[in-house]
């Protein structure tokens, strides 16, 4: 999957616009929005790929104090159907006037829980059969979890100062496995070398590369060796 | 048969869930002597605030006999606050694509050997299966769980075996402690449900457990017929009490229904608590 690296953005609210557009059009979605709410003061800042007229309508309504696909997704680790809240007066009200501006009540929500009691929610929405719902759900589900946590650490990190003395906390078998990596070997290579299954390789390089705030492993590589946490290979 | 109770649907499952924090007191205070909290009977913690998934396995009578806390390694989990010595000094595992899994227990009083369906093993495979499948659909792809070494040779023997550790044992209270890896595959699932011949689906949907726990705190009484007195039924009343008095065993038991017919005696007409009286 390719998308706008939000991470190496001077200014992550430029962007955050266009890497939802890249996304519904990568994943096939319609639409597509980000929000987090503050855990202190509670407020929600967003960011959203839906027509104006509905963004205005929704901010003038205060519907994102009502529309459960906000206040009830963060309670779920799990990505949240929408077809859950069916039953939601909450949600019928909201989508009702989703739909005559063109949006379909047929979605998702990814919620996203960082370190600081703070959460992030990626949404998506398509107008499809729920055969091809379905279907699309299973074959995407996992880019974006990817995509909603990138999304997350970079909007909660903005700030010239916080990106600068953020240090990513890579364990030692993480950066052992870049390092070798670094070196040109493949995972079942490195597995061998270190005496440890590819699926133990596996799960501590997407670990890292997520630390790292990168979307790929040579990205995650040159991040490290910029970091000087490892040698160059 | 699993639920899967988060913080979207725990109102339906109060009892279900305090049932299970009563499992988890039994189990990690008492069996393995953990230092965790306990208060009226139930085991909670700060984690159980974090709005988790509770992976749960009920019984046919609608008792919990097994149960998981499912949490996002992105936020607070239990290994990067609590259980930090495992990873003998490490920072955690952190990715969208690995749950943590902890608090996994079942319920070995009431549960046997073997691999009929209400062992020991039979439950502990249906709650892996439902906590596999259940990540599965969330695209999740590992999980990494906190188990004590009986935990580790029931999932080795178990067509469920880690494939590898992270950090290295530590002690925790009567037993130690370990971080297991395991992938959410269809393999892996496909070799727990070889193992314990769980071949259908496992998850029970909100409306059978609400029936089941429904059933479950309705009062019961054994070895009678349920009766409903209504108004003029005296005649069905007596006809119940003249059953009881012939199926009674012991003289105990005919004690019991005469101190039954006397509780009763004012809804029966004066008729029928003569004809009782004389019944021998």
């Amino acid at each position: 999957m390719k998308l706008i690296d939000l991470s190496s953005v001077q200014n992550v609210h430029q962007h955050a616009g266009s890497y939802l557009d890249e996304l519904c059009q990568l994943l096939e979605f319609d639409y597509a929005s980000y929000a987090t709410i503050n855990p202190v003061s509670g407020d929600v800042q967003g960011y959203a790929n839906y027509p104006d007229a509905w963004k205005l309508h929704y901010a003038k309504q205060s519907y994102h104090n009502l529309d459960p696909t906000l206040t009830q997704s963060a309670k779920s680790i799990a990505p949240v159907d929408w077809g859950c809240f069916e039953q939601n007066t909450k949600f019928t009200k909201v989508f009702k006037d989703a739909h005559d501006f063109g949006i379909s009540d047929r979605g998702l929500t990814v919620p996203v829980r960082g370190p600081y009691g703070d959460c992030g929610l990626l949404s998506v929405t398509r107008d499809c059969s729920p055969v091809e719902w379905e279907k699309l759900k299973k074959s995407v589900i996992g880019d974006l979890q990817a995509s909603a946590v990138h999304m997350h650490d970079n909007v909660t990190k903005t700030g010239v100062l916080a990106r600068a003395i953020s240090m990513p906390a890579l364990s030692s078998r993480e950066v052992e496995i870049l390092q070798w990596v670094a070196a040109g070997k493949s995972q079942q290579d490195i597995g061998d070398i270190l005496s440890i299954s590819h699926r133990t390789v596996e799960v501590h390089l997407r670990s890292g590369r997520e630390k790292l705030g990168a979307l790929s492993t040579p990205q995650a590589v040159g991040r490290a060796i910029g970091l000087n946490l490892i040698m160059p290979g | 048969m699993i639920i899967t109770i988060d913080s979207l649907n725990r109102h339906k499952f109060g009892s279900v869930l305090d049932d299970m924090y009563r499992l988890r007191a039994r189990v990690f205070q008492g069996r393995l002597g953990w230092d965790v909290n306990v208060q009226d009977g139930m085991e909670r913690d700060e984690f159980d605030d974090l709005d988790p998934t509770h992976v749960v396995s009920l019984d046919d009578d609608g008792n919990v006999v097994g149960c998981m806390r499912l949490l996002q390694t992105t936020g607070p989990h239990m290994l990067a606050d609590v259980f930090y010595s495992i990873l003998d000094g490490e920072p955690p595992l952190r990715s969208s694509r690995l749950w943590e899994a902890t608090r996994f227990c079942v319920d070995t009083a009431r549960l046997s050997g073997g691999k009929s369906r209400n062992s020991i093993s039979y439950v502990t495979s249906e709650v892996m299966i439902g906590a596999f499948e259940y990540a599965q659909k969330a695209g999740v792809l590992d999980a990494v769980a906190v188990i004590d070494p009986v935990m580790n040779r029931v999932l080795k023997r178990s067509g469920n075996a880690p494939y590898d550790y992270v950090g290295s044992a530590k002690p925790m209270g009567k037993v130690t402690a370990m971080a297991a890896l395991m992938d959410c595959s269809d393999e892996r699932i496909a070799s727990i449900r070889e193992f314990s011949d769980i071949r259908g689906n496992v998850f029970s949907s909100e409306e059978e457990v609400i029936a089941l726990i429904a059933e479950k705190s309705r009062p019961k009484s054994d070895n009678c017929i349920p009766f409903r007195p209504a108004k003029g039924s005296s005649g069905e009343l007596q006809d119940y009490f003249v059953q009881q008095l012939r199926d009674a065993n012991s003289p105990e038991e005919i004690v019991a229904v005469r101190q039954l017919i006397e509780a009763v005696s004012g809804t029966l007409s004066d008729k029928s608590r003569q004809a009782l009286r004389r019944f021998n």
